[in-house]
């Protein structure tokens, strides 16, 4: 069970749910992705992406306004 | 991954208007509050850019900036959020079960405001394209992609024009497909003036959409019917957005949680449903009006509500069931005469038993949650307790022989 993280941090939509995208195909089942985020839209597509995807989500709120979203690859 | 369990006092599924009122009230009245959110706190209200109604705002808000108070407001009261989705629950008896992937919480109430999610045409291979594929329900998160791209609305109501007019800011094209005939319109007057005269929209009258088409990577266009002809128009475009009404989030309670065929939760005034101890508020409930406002009206009730139930609770577990001595509970209605008079049988035979029978009285006039608790529906009646268990009911001939006689004393 590898653990990755992307940074963005300062990036607008679609530009969070398109890296988080590009790394959730590298990674193994069981992987976790860790996706930084502070643009509130992201809270939005991503984890409804990853969620249509079955993945499982679960979001963290770090920060006022900065979130991180955990995303379990399940298949 | 290993499962943990957390107690709370309320669970509140759900983190838009509704819910968030809801835990201003059970965080103000001190209980221990979890609100769980599967997004971005603030719920629907979030999509809309302006809200013009909500009282107290005069100069008008963002629906991100007014769920921000709202959210700051329940944070204030020592309401807990937890941000992820809700896999199950388990809401019969006194100890209800929300499950997430990661963690099972057990809780006394819990309050439904899981609201609704963007409808669907049904049309055929819209699956393949939702979301990141070309199917979009969120202007806000997809207009600055298809900056000089041309999109196609679909849907007439305040939404669908509102946000079509925010997209004409970074589309070269915003086709609206309208399923009425020409000129006519969902949205309000306003809106449709201006959509109207915005030189980018373009509608196309009298369709539906009949099928999304386009390859393995991306949507490429969308067929519309003609609803008087027939005729299939197959129009190209980048993105599709969707807006035609929302259904509510009511799946992982069907079965469990009685609802209207299209899955709003049916509740009285005071938010009950049919289990007692949960609750429901906001837009998920079949109601009238689905509106901030209203949202906020059916919280404040549900968290009032989920207060006193568990502090029925308490009273019922702790006196009415004590089993440190046999007891009897009068139910009665304060406002009836007859309750009234045997009210002195009752109280005559307190003061006979005293320190041997514990006698409790339950006034349905001011909540019936104790003869509901006891499963009596007749009043007045004397119901009798032993070993913490109800042994017997008395309905009628109510004195102190025969409240002596049900307890065999």
């Amino acid at each position: 069970m590898a653990e990755f993280t992307v940074d963005c941090l300062g990036e607008a939509c679609p530009v969070p749910l398109m890296k988080v995208q590009k790394q959730m195909e590298k990674m193994a089942v069981g992987d976790v992705l860790i996706a930084q985020i502070d643009h509130s839209c992201a809270m939005k597509n991503i984890p409804e992406w990853a969620r249509n995807n079955g993945h499982n989500v679960e979001i963290e709120e770090v920060d006022d306004g900065e979130w991180e979203i955990v995303i379990e690859k399940t298949k | 991954m290993e499962k943990k369990t957390e107690q709370y006092d309320v669970v509140i599924i759900g983190g838009g208007a509704a819910g968030l009122t809801s835990a201003i009230y059970c965080g103000r009245a001190r209980l221990k509050t979890l609100v769980i959110e599967k997004a971005l706190v603030g719920g629907l209200a979030t999509y809309t850019n302006e809200i013009e109604n909500y009282p107290g705002f005069p100069e008008g808000s963002t629906g991100l900036g007014l769920m921000e108070l709202f959210h700051k407001q329940a944070k204030k009261f020592g309401v807990k959020f937890k941000l992820t989705d809700v896999r199950g629950v388990k809401l019969e008896g006194d100890v209800k079960t929300v499950e997430t992937f990661r963690t099972d919480y057990q809780c006394k109430a819990v309050v439904i405001a899981s609201g609704g999610k963007p409808r669907l045409t049904g049309a055929p291979n819209e699956d393949k394209f939702l979301y990141d594929k070309g199917i979009s329900f969120c202007a806000t998160c997809d207009a600055a992609a298809n900056t000089d791209k041309t999109v196609i609305v679909i849907g007439s109501g305040d939404a669908a024009i509102e946000e079509g007019m925010f997209l004409t800011k970074f589309a070269r094209k915003v086709i609206v497909s309208v399923m009425h005939e020409e000129g006519k319109m969902d949205c309000n007057e306003i809106a449709k003036e201006e959509a109207l005269a915005n030189p980018k929209m373009e509608f196309i009258w009298n369709t539906t959409v009949a099928e999304f088409r386009g390859d393995d990577e991306h949507l490429r266009s969308v067929a519309l019917k003609d609803t008087r002809t027939g005729e299939i128009i197959d129009v190209p475009v980048d993105t599709c957005f969707m807006f035609i009404g929302y259904v509510p989030n009511t799946e992982i309670f069907k079965g469990i949680i009685d609802m209207t065929r299209p899955g709003y939760v049916i509740t009285n005034e005071k938010m009950e449903t049919n289990i007692p101890g949960v609750f429901a508020a906001g837009d998920v409930r079949e109601k009238f009006l689905k509106q901030v406002a209203t949202a906020v009206g059916d919280g404040a009730i549900a968290g009032y509500a989920v207060e006193k139930y568990i502090a029925e609770s308490e009273v019922f577990e702790n006196q009415i069931m004590d089993k440190s001595m046999p007891g009897i509970v009068y139910i009665w209605n304060a406002v009836v005469p007859e309750s009234r008079e045997l009210l002195k049988e009752v109280e005559a035979f307190e003061e006979k038993h005293k320190g041997q029978v514990k006698v409790n009285k339950a006034d349905v006039y001011k909540s019936n949650g104790i003869a509901v608790r006891l499963g009596v529906e007749a009043v007045p009646a004397v119901v009798s307790i032993k070993d913490g268990q109800a042994a017997g009911v008395l309905t009628e001939g109510i004195t102190v022989e025969s409240m002596e006689k049900l307890l065999g004393l």
